[in-house]
């Protein structure tokens, strides 16, 4: 008995050093963070939010704004209220009606985080609750550079991190647009012409009115300032639709004077730094693009080169365009420029002539070179699927040289897409162009914008039968033509088929593999000759010094 | 009994070692470290911290660091100019800076490991002098050419620091010990060039001429190492004339001159095999330390390549023949068939080094780089034979460069402006990625004027930022980074830049 009395006083002094060796209290954490939320910390600033805190108030969303939420919050502050006010003849917050509160609020908050490392020349990339964009730029006063959201108020402290979003100080209170595109238009003198003209063509009627979602009803109208007009030979509206209105009926929507209007307004909402992101934007002309290229800062719309000839681009008025309407935006453009009816011309496209190619001095039209694929597809151009592109120089092409493509050989993939140089819309006969090599046979199925050209597949093996210029004719009519100076059964044009673009651009070529594996594919140029046209010349010389011979 | 008197002791006993664990309660010192009441006995201990200050520079990031020493010198000098371009591995933080929208949390910002290497000179700088009393060996003049070394470096890091973030704080104090840490505000960059001017005047006459070995001249502060420097920071803060006369003192030494200029044979005397007969002064990288730039150059989400107009317009390629070509661009600072950023990674013109061979050093100053400043110093005087003399330098660079006659801007001889920035241009094709082309596009911009950092931004930013960008621009402090917002929150003392408030 005794022994086992020692055995539990020996038990439990190990039990209890045990547990004094491991006596750590746990702290259990109930909240998720402690940050504050956003209508929490206006609250604890008063000294420079206490007007907004009321407005909250009053509108009723102080809950929401204290809730789970990824908000962006431009917070005007109690200066900015002040200002407000007195500019509205009010002399508190407790005059404004809740809707007029509700709305305030709206247009100061969106449903993202933004932060000031996001923000452009333009919109931001999320819309207010109120259902239009704000905008943000630059304003540089004193030598110090800030933020001017919306081009009302300055960003005085940025990106304050909260629990549920970001607060931005701005300065003022943000007001948004009360006009519509048409209305921006229609109340600018300096655009008198131009809005008559969308009065007249009923395009005034579309433009005034509100986005039906976020996704449609949006516009950007570049409207042709008078100056501009009257520097193309309009002085007035009645001589500018004597010279568009051909059908005497404007709202015709085949009238030039209605094509015209339409082809200076895009179906979206496009401020300028949205417009110098792309080359090209859709009118609402059916199936015509805008250009566009930034030149010296300046936007230019359709500075394009067309068959070698420059044309130059009419400027947009930077500081006088992004008015942000309730269904759009408005550009001024300081010059005219018409719809142009431009008709189709050839393209001799030499496929091994990039810039990437051009750069390598060691290898262009002097050595061979091959573009791997996992370099991160390093050719703009050109994207392939896997394997290598291979350059080859001193060879029989047209300049020294052409590229090889590796279908299904030396791990090639089964397809190449080339972005081809500009074409303008119209029908186009297609011209493969390649040095034929070796025997064995690859079947390749040719497309443009995807829709698959149905003519002839291409066959890199095979021989143009003859190159006798009498039987020249004979030839065409089978599809095949002869396109290298001097003329070889192995430099083989084939048609592949006729192609129509719809609007003018740059198009999409793209070749599938239909059967084979041989890396002897040579492909040098290819031809886009318009239908009507002569199609067996010019031709190409072989010599290295871009020799182009015409009949 | 006595039997059961046993079992209790040993029970006692099992229990006791329960209550005490493994740790010995007696002993302060660490058994893995050397604290400093046992260091700084001997000049050896002396001689380590002197070198450990240079290693700091290497190190790997520690601790919440995201950047290495080297790798901040990099994106500092490169990120916000204009030869860079993004890749797939391009961080947010770095798309940030390109963009001109730094904010201050951007890591890039957090200048730590710069004042690790600052209080690392600060500890020997307040150290080392006692040692003397408790080490015989120790002469005066090796203790003198050690602080000297300290000294330089600290006015090195201190120099990084003013061009990029303009008024930092000025430490020149050790902090050694958490009772230490004492918070202080910005100096003025004035303020900041004047210490650095003075820390380098007092070390020029104490520095070593040379250590007797070729790879230690260049890998430590030689008195050249300080005139080099000396140059570049009287050229920063405006002082033309000094800056020729530091400049002259390193041309006049003849212990430098320019690598023969041949093709492949260039790339690898330079930055292949390291410390050449050009160089000055070398952050040396080796087997066991390697740089930071393979993952940043080299590998395929890499995160960077060179800009389309590397090649396209500051190089430029000659079709005529293979060899001719500028010895500085297609396989020395950019593999062109694939914009490969190649001057730290490449190991000759095809090849990449292997992984474990990344070693390059990073090269802070060298020989052309103190000619083309002297050439630069010398368009601001412009007296006499000045604007000849600085035309002599460039063209004698671009010979041996082999630079092709289409990036001959053949200046007016007598337009010391167009000389000058034909300088400017010629010193981008010569310190491609060395981490200089951003600080000398500043110290150009506020020189003459801004409009240099408006163009430069408008070709580096995406399109639809590029009117706000150079908006930007009209206000100086913009072309500074912001405070690192840690440093905000624990220095009550600092101040943010005001762009960035």
């Amino acid at each position: 008995m005794k022994r086992f009395t020692s055995f539990y006083v020996a038990a439990l002094l190990l039990t209890v050093a045990f547990f004094t060796s491991n006596c750590k209290k746990a702290n259990i954490v109930s909240a998720t963070t402690d940050d504050v939320n956003i209508y929490d910390y206006l609250k604890q600033n008063g000294d420079q939010f206490s007007s907004l805190v009321k407005v909250i108030d009053k509108a009723g969303y102080n809950a929401f704004l204290n809730a789970y939420g990824t908000y962006t919050f431009f917070a005007p502050t109690n200066d900015a209220f002040s200002k407000y006010l007195s500019a509205n003849g009010k002399s508190g917050v407790e005059q404004l009606t809740d809707a007029e509160t509700k709305d305030i609020l709206k247009f100061h908050l969106l449903e993202e985080e933004v932060i000031s490392s996001a923000f452009t020349d333009g919109k931001l990339p999320a819309i207010t609750m109120y259902g239009q964009y704000l905008t943000t730029g630059i304003e540089n006063t004193d030598g110090a550079s800030l933020y001017k959201i919306n081009r009302q108020a300055l960003l005085e402290t940025p990106n304050l991190k909260m629990g549920n979003g970001i607060i931005q100080v701005v300065d003022n209170v943000l007001q948004p647009s009360k006009q519509t595109v048409a209305q921006i238009v229609e109340a600018n003198p300096d655009l008198s012409i131009f809005a008559q003209a969308m009065k007249e063509t009923g395009w005034y009627a579309k433009l005034n009115a509100l986005p039906a979602s976020l996704t449609s009803g949006w516009y950007t109208v570049i409207a042709e300032s008078n100056e501009a007009l009257k520097d193309a030979g309009f002085d007035n509206y009645a001589q500018f639709k004597a010279r568009y209105n051909d059908t005497g009926d404007p709202t015709k929507l085949t009238d030039s004077l209605n094509l015209f209007v339409a082809y200076h307004i895009l179906p979206d909402i496009k401020y300028l730094a949205d417009v110098v992101m792309a080359g090209s934007h859709q009118t609402m002309a059916p199936l015509e693009v805008i250009t566009n290229k930034v030149v010296n800062k300046e936007v230019l719309i359709n500075d394009d080169n067309f068959n070698g000839v420059h044309e130059p681009g009419a400027r947009v008025e930077r500081l006088a365009s992004d008015l942000s309407a309730t269904n759009g935006v408005v550009h001024i453009a300081a010059a005219h420029f018409p719809m142009k009816q431009r008709s189709p011309f050839p393209v001799y496209w030499d496929v091994a002539m990039f810039p990437e190619l051009m750069r390598l001095s060691n290898f262009y039209k002097k050595a061979e070179y091959y573009f791997q694929y996992g370099d991160g597809n390093a050719i703009q151009d050109i994207k392939w699927e896997k394997g290598p592109l291979r350059y080859q120089a001193n060879k029989a092409g047209f300049n020294k040289d052409y590229l090889q493509l590796f279908f299904n050989a030396s791990n090639g993939g089964s397809w190449y897409e080339f972005k081809t140089p500009l074409l303008v819309k119209g029908r186009y006969k297609v011209w493969i162009c390649y040095r034929q090599e070796g025997s064995c046979t690859n079947l390749v199925q040719v497309s443009m914008n995807g829709t698959p050209l149905t003519s002839a597949l291409i066959q890199f093996s095979v021989k143009n039968a003859t190159v006798d210029i009498p039987r020249d004719a004979a030839q065409e009519a089978l599809g095949w033509k002869s396109y290298q100076i001097p003329a070889a059964g192995s430099g083989a044009g084939r048609m592949v088929g006729i192609v129509d673009i719809a609007t003018t651009g740059r198009q999409t070529l793209r070749l599938d593999l239909v059967s084979g594996t041989c890396s002897t594919n040579n492909l040098d140029m290819v031809h886009f000759i318009p239908v009507s046209m002569e199609q067996l010349w010019p031709r190409f010389g072989t010599t290295g010094d871009g020799q182009i011979i015409y009949q | 009994m006595l039997h059961k008197r046993l079992i209790y002791i040993l029970l006692l006993i099992t229990a006791t070692g329960f209550l005490g664990s493994c740790k010995k309660w007696m002993d302060l010192k660490p058994n893995d470290g050397i604290i400093k009441e046992d260091f700084w006995k001997t000049k050896e201990d002396v001689q380590a911290a002197v070198v450990g200050c240079y290693a700091s520079l290497l190190g790997t990031p520690s601790g919440s660091e995201t950047h290495s020493a080297a790798e901040l010198f990099f994106l500092w000098g490169e990120l916000r100019a204009d030869m860079l371009a993004t890749f797939l591995g391009t961080r947010d933080n770095e798309f940030e800076v390109i963009n001109v929208n730094t904010t201050a949390a951007n890591t890039i910002t957090n200048w730590r490991p710069i004042y690790r290497t600052i209080n690392y000179c600060n500890t020997v700088l307040e150290f080392a002098p006692n040692v003397r009393n408790l080490d015989n060996t120790l002469t005066q003049q090796q203790l003198d050419a050690w602080l000297a070394e300290a000294k330089t470096l600290r006015a090195l890091m201190y120099f990084y620091l003013v061009r990029s973030f303009k008024e930092v704080p000025l430490k020149l104090k050790a902090t050694t010990s958490d009772n230490e840490i004492v918070t202080i505000a910005k100096s003025t960059e004035e303020d900041i060039i004047k210490q650095i001017l003075n820390d380098l005047e007092e070390a020029e006459s104490k520095a070593v001429v040379t250590y007797g070995n070729n790879v230690t001249d260049r890998g430590r502060i030689t008195k050249f190492t300080i005139n080099a420097l000396q140059a570049d920071v009287l050229l920063w803060s405006g002082k033309p004339d000094e800056a020729i006369i530091a400049a002259d003192k390193v041309i006049d030494s003849r212990r430098y001159g320019l690598v023969q200029g041949s093709l492949g044979g260039w790339f690898n005397s330079l930055y292949v095999v390291g410390n050449s007969a050009e160089s000055i002064f070398e952050l040396q990288f080796n087997v066991q330390k390697l740089n930071p730039f393979y993952s940043m150059f080299a590998v395929g989400n890499k995160r960077f390549v060179a800009a389309q107009k590397v090649m396209d317009a500051v190089y430029t390629t000659d079709a005529s023949s293979d060899t001719t070509r500028d010895i500085r661009g297609d396989g020395a600072s950019v593999q062109a068939a694939t914009s490969t950023i190649w001057k730290y990674v490449g190991r000759n013109y095809d090849d990449l080094r292997a992984i474990d061979e990344s070693y390059a050093n990073w090269i802070f100053y060298r020989y052309a780089d103190v000619l083309l400043m002297k050439a630069e110093a010398l368009t601001l005087r412009a007296n006499g034979n000045d604007l000849q003399n600085a035309l002599e330098i460039v063209y004698n660079i671009r010979s041996r460069a082999r630079a092709l006659p289409a990036t001959d801007e053949a200046p007016p001889p007598g337009d010391p402006y167009a000389i000058s920035m034909f300088i400017l241009n010629e010193r981008s094709r010569e310190f491609m990625f060395e981490g200089k082309r951003w600080y000398d596009l500043l110290r150009y911009a506020r020189r003459n004027n801004v409009d240099i950092l408006k163009d430069l931004v408008s070709t580096t930013v995406p399109a639809n930022m590029v009117v706000s960008a150079q908006a930007k621009m009209d206000d100086p402090y913009s072309h500074f980074f912001p405070i690192y917002e840690y440093e905000i929150q624990t220095n009550k003392q600092l101040i943010q830049n005001p762009f960035y408030r």
